[in-house]
């Protein structure tokens, strides 16, 4: 959110907006790269910086929480191969449901089931390790 | 944002869609503008967060071992990280290590999968002493087009490990029985 304001803050001071009142549009936008950005492992962070250069390295915010690894580590080992596979293939290495579907020849539907047990059984055992 | 509570909460499974990229730009931006008033949801988002970047910290710190598909190897590579391959045809034995400055290894076992509905693996591993731990993984997910199955053990774990034999005998199962795809055996000495 900091990233995104002196985003804005930037663009407004170097009047580079071309339709003030479609602040909130361009706010919203702005949102999407940074959450893009970040749900995408940074591989969008050499086109932010060629557009927005020192001001976004320079207000880079920090990386959200990371749990306890061992014990995701743990929990991850308690899933079943499929879900495991399928977990980890969409969290590191960014694949869409589709994408999963194709390298696992099954359906997109029958990944995305897949995926709903396999995270519900996670946060149920990472709730269950934080008790 | 000061909602504590939301009277109409975001599905879950909505959020995981949104997080990994599967919305329509219009459905994003329903979300992204929900999300923008609503504190909860906004919770629930950084909570999602929090474990893909946790996923990524136990992938990276070797500490899971699971069944991978050549393009998560790719990423792997992509993102820096040191892996040793071995490939192994059924039947095959291979001298194994890691060392301290590798991040993974990867077992490549080729097999015979056209065809194929589900595959089993039976696991033995033998420290030599006496005492051979057997397991069998179930339902193991792989490209039949691909005619192998990428096994990547927990790094962290082969670091610990002493010299021992790890077998996997992969199995193709159906409604008729079970019938053998191939044996591989991994000589593994500390790096």
């Amino acid at each position: 959110m900091q990233q995104v304001l002196l985003m804005t803050l930037e663009r407004l001071r170097a009047g580079k907006l071309r339709e003030p009142e479609r602040i909130v549009s361009f706010v919203l936008g702005m949102c999407r790269m940074v959450v893009l950005e970040i749900r995408r492992g940074g591989w969008r962070r050499e086109k932010l910086l060629a557009t927005w250069g020192d001001t976004a390295e320079a207000v880079e915010g920090p990386e959200p929480a990371v749990l306890d690894t061992d014990k995701l580590g743990a929990c991850l080992e308690a899933l079943a191969e499929r879900e495991r596979t399928v977990v980890v293939l969409t969290f590191f290495a960014d694949k869409s449901g589709d994408e999963v579907a194709t390298e696992l020849g099954l359906t997109a539907g029958n990944v995305r089931v897949i995926r709903h047990r396999a995270l519900a059984r996670l946060r149920a055992c990472m709730d269950r390790e934080a008790r | 944002m000061t909602a504590a509570r939301c009277g109409k909460p975001i599905e879950f499974e909505a959020l995981v869609a949104y997080w990994v990229g599967e919305l329509p730009m219009a459905a994003e931006a329903r979300i992204e503008e929900h999300l923008f008033g609503c504190a909860h949801c906004t919770r629930r988002v950084e909570e999602l967060a929090a474990l893909a970047f946790g996923i990524r910290a136990v992938v990276r710190r070797g500490a899971v071992q699971a069944v991978i598909t050549p393009t998560f190897l790719e990423t792997m590579k992509r993102q820096g990280m040191r892996i040793r391959e071995y490939r192994l045809a059924p039947g095959e034995r291979v001298a194994c290590t890691i060392r301290a400055d590798d991040d993974a290894v990867v077992g490549r076992l080729q097999a015979p999968l056209a065809g194929v509905k589900r595959v089993d693996a039976l696991h033995s591993l033998d420290f030599g002493d006496g005492q051979v731990q057997q397991w069998r993984a179930e339902d193991l997910p792989f490209d039949a087009s691909t005619g192998e199955v990428l096994s990547l053990p927990s790094a962290e774990a082969l670091k610990r490990s002493p010299a021992h034999t790890f077998c996997v005998r992969l199995l193709a199962v159906d409604e008729s029985g079970e019938r053998p795809l191939g044996e591989y055996t991994f000589a593994h000495t500390p790096g």
